[in-house]
């Protein structure tokens, strides 16, 4: 049994489907284990080399004292050492928002989604989520709403929570033609080397024409291990726009699964990172296209210094029934340092005919050329590296729709 | 009083590991235009490079100085801040930087080390504007990516226009007449000769003499196998228009 896996105190065990949920999880787990290089889907990430340390499942309560904050109005879900913390959240009105625990064991219509997109079988950290199931919020937008500011979901961890474990499951549903902006926000405050390990999973159920846009920023201490795994179904219309940038934590993993489901669903997920030091930062993308006519699209780009590594898994499934379906996906990474590392893993699975895909894939160094010129009038070498760095990541952050979030972003893009 | 600006003592350089400037003397005095003339390949790009600190370019011997100062010890941003210039032949296109900003970073920079406060922003623009205007570069252009989709004229422009806005001391312009049709030269030498001042010198790198027409040096050198061979006034680089390098490489060999 791995040390992950612990006793812990948890709401509705006597619920009879929470505890055999729960137990599917362990199991589950214990099955696989903290993959490592042998396992392919983790073999660059690693993450046995990472998860060392004696992690505590534990549920700190504490104060906050330094939380950044976004730069313009939303609505806030906010999580402090991954406990749900009302006193700092703003729910919007008339929107079903709960806790997750209170809709698991209260409202029947959530109970019967949740887990329902993920694969436990196949991804041990959703399994390990499943064995914690406990925190994180149920949020339904009912038919042909929208939301007139984007709801934050703003996890913080104090130094209290040092040596912590959490695990958080979201559950998201768009009902028919609802729309809405979703942001999170991944921080910490106090000593940079804080360790701890956030473990994520985001079910996002798209009706027919909701549309989602999702951005994250994950800004983890630099010891920490953040694991997110966004599930998405996207039904006949559906959008689904996200995008990430990461720049914390000692290894972080941001993986999206996507089915498009029904014609005309569409996919739109990008990425950005940018790391120094040792961190080690994952981008992970499977968009499985079942249905005709559908659409996806990736732009990650990484920017990556000192000893650090970049990863990106990318793959596009077109199942035989997917005609006139459109896959496209591209990678680009600037490494900054001789040491700096991009491992990339394209997969295209082509089943159908009648389908335009492509993919891409390049790393390169900053441009000699360049920095002389912009060195040769007066600016600085270290700053005529920002400005080239900016430039480079402006390309993936064009492809944010809100130009409040795309200035926040923006203003994010420091080393 | 005669103050000399740029000092070059029997300068040897050159670029992976050739040898290309072999002996170069040259001194430039405060208020004074010198033009360089020489055939192709004769490494008159060298010595722009060697001067701006490019990297991959060795000085093997011999001394430059600057307002009386190492150059050679200064890296590439303190040369530009204390007031050296390159109009670049090729300049590079640098896709996602937009001038504006790029250009008031530079000018925020050279300011900064000669003791300046910063221009605030809307000054900026406005005297950014009303330069690229006598330079017939609109506010459009100037919204757009460095050098990116410029034409070979706009580019040479954008670089004058560089210049007027960092007011150097001191200013190579190398080719600076490549690619320019004679409406787009007029413009650039009208730029480059309101640089010109008691104080302000300038070197002009040139194959041809069409240039020197418009902006009238004071000294004209002719340069083969990596020093000068001769030396006069405007009438030399007529002298070569009619008669060729040739003759000059002939001599210094």
């Amino acid at each position: 049994m791995s040390r992950l896996l612990q006793e812990a105190a948890l709401a509705g065990e006597d619920v009879a489907w929470l505890k055999e949920y729960r137990g599917r999880g362990r199991e589950r787990f214990a099955a696989q284990g903290i993959p490592s290089a042998k396992t392919e889907a983790w073999k660059y990430t690693k993450p046995n080399m990472f998860l060392q340390n004696d992690l505590v499942y534990q549920q700190v309560v504490d104060e906050v004292r330094n939380r950044p904050e976004l730069p313009f109005e939303t609505y806030k879900i906010s999580f402090v050492n991954g406990i749900f913390a009302p006193q700092l959240s703003n729910l919007p009105p008339k929107i079903e928002i709960l806790p997750m625990i209170e809709a698991a064991m209260f409202y029947p219509e959530a109970q019967a989604l949740i887990g329902k997109l993920t694969d436990t079988t196949k991804h041990p950290f959703a399994a390990l989520n499943d064995a914690y199931f406990n925190e994180g919020c149920y949020i339904r937008l009912e038919a042909n709403t929208a939301l007139d500011k984007p709801i934050a979901l703003m996890y913080h961890t104090t130094q209290e929570a040092r040596g912590g474990m959490m695990h958080l499951h979201n559950l998201i549903v768009l009902e028919s033609g609802a729309k809405a902006e979703l942001i999170e926000q991944h921080s910490y405050e106090g000593e940079v080397k804080l360790n701890y390990f956030a473990n994520i999973v985001n079910e996002i159920r798209l009706e027919t024409k909701a549309q989602l846009q999702h951005y994250k920023y994950q800004n983890e201490a630099f010891k920490a291990v953040h694991i997110a795994l966004n599930v998405v179904n996207v039904k006949s219309g559906g959008i689904y726009k996200s995008f990430c940038l990461q720049k914390g934590a000692d290894l972080a993993r941001n993986e999206t699964q996507v089915v498009l489901s029904e014609p005309e669903a569409e996919a739109q997920v990008n990425a950005a990172y940018m790391m120094n030091g040792w961190a080690t930062l994952d981008t992970t993308t499977d968009i499985e296209h079942t249905c005709e006519k559908t659409f996806s699209s990736q732009l990650v780009k990484g920017v990556v210094g000192g000893q650090a590594k970049g990863v990106f898994q990318g793959k596009i499934h077109i199942a035989p029934l997917a005609a006139k379906t459109q896959g496209y996906q591209q990678h680009r990474a600037l490494l900054l340092s001789d040491e700096a590392e991009v491992d990339v893993k394209p997969e295209l699975e082509i089943f159908a005919d009648d389908v335009k895909c492509s993919h891409g894939a390049a790393c390169g160094q900053l441009d000699a050329e360049q920095l002389f010129y912009m060195r040769s009038r007066g600016i600085g070498e270290e700053e005529a590296k920002a400005m080239l760095i900016d430039a480079y990541l402006d390309e993936v952050i064009a492809k944010v729709d809100n130009e409040k979030v795309s200035e926040w972003i923006k203003s994010l893009l420091k080393m | 009083m005669i103050t000399p600006l740029l000092e070059i003592e029997d300068l040897y350089a050159g670029v992976a590991g050739k040898e290309i400037i072999k002996g170069f003397n040259l001194t430039i005095n405060e208020g004074e235009v010198h033009a360089i003339m020489g055939p192709n390949g004769a490494g008159k790009s060298t010595l722009s490079n060697v001067l701006c600190g490019k990297q991959g370019y060795q000085v093997t011997s011999g001394a430059v100085r600057f307002k009386g100062k190492d150059l050679l010890k200064m890296s590439i941003e303190e040369r530009a801040r204390e007031g050296l210039f390159l109009s670049m032949q090729a300049p590079v296109e640098i896709a996602g930087v937009s001038i504006t900003p790029f250009l008031k970073h530079a000018v925020n920079a050279v300011r900064a080390h000669q003791g300046k406060p910063e221009l605030d922003t809307m000054e900026f623009i406005k005297q950014l504007r009303e330069e690229g205007r006598k330079l017939n570069l609109d506010a459009d252009m100037l919204k757009r990516s460095v050098n990116v989709g410029f034409s070979g004229g706009e580019m040479k422009r954008l670089e004058t226009l560089q210049m007027r806005m960092l007011q150097p001391v001191m200013a190579i312009l190398d080719e600076a007449d490549s690619g320019l049709d004679i409406d787009a030269m007029r413009l650039v030498a009208q730029g480059v000769n309101s640089c010109r001042s008691e104080k302000n010198s300038m070197l002009i790198i040139t194959h041809y003499q069409r240039l020197l027409n418009y902006i009238v040096p004071d000294f004209v050198h002719i340069y083969a196998n990596g020093r000068i061979v001769k030396t006069g006034n405007k009438d030399l680089a007529e002298e070569l228009e009619r008669s060729g390098y040739a003759a000059f490489v002939k001599e210094s060999k």
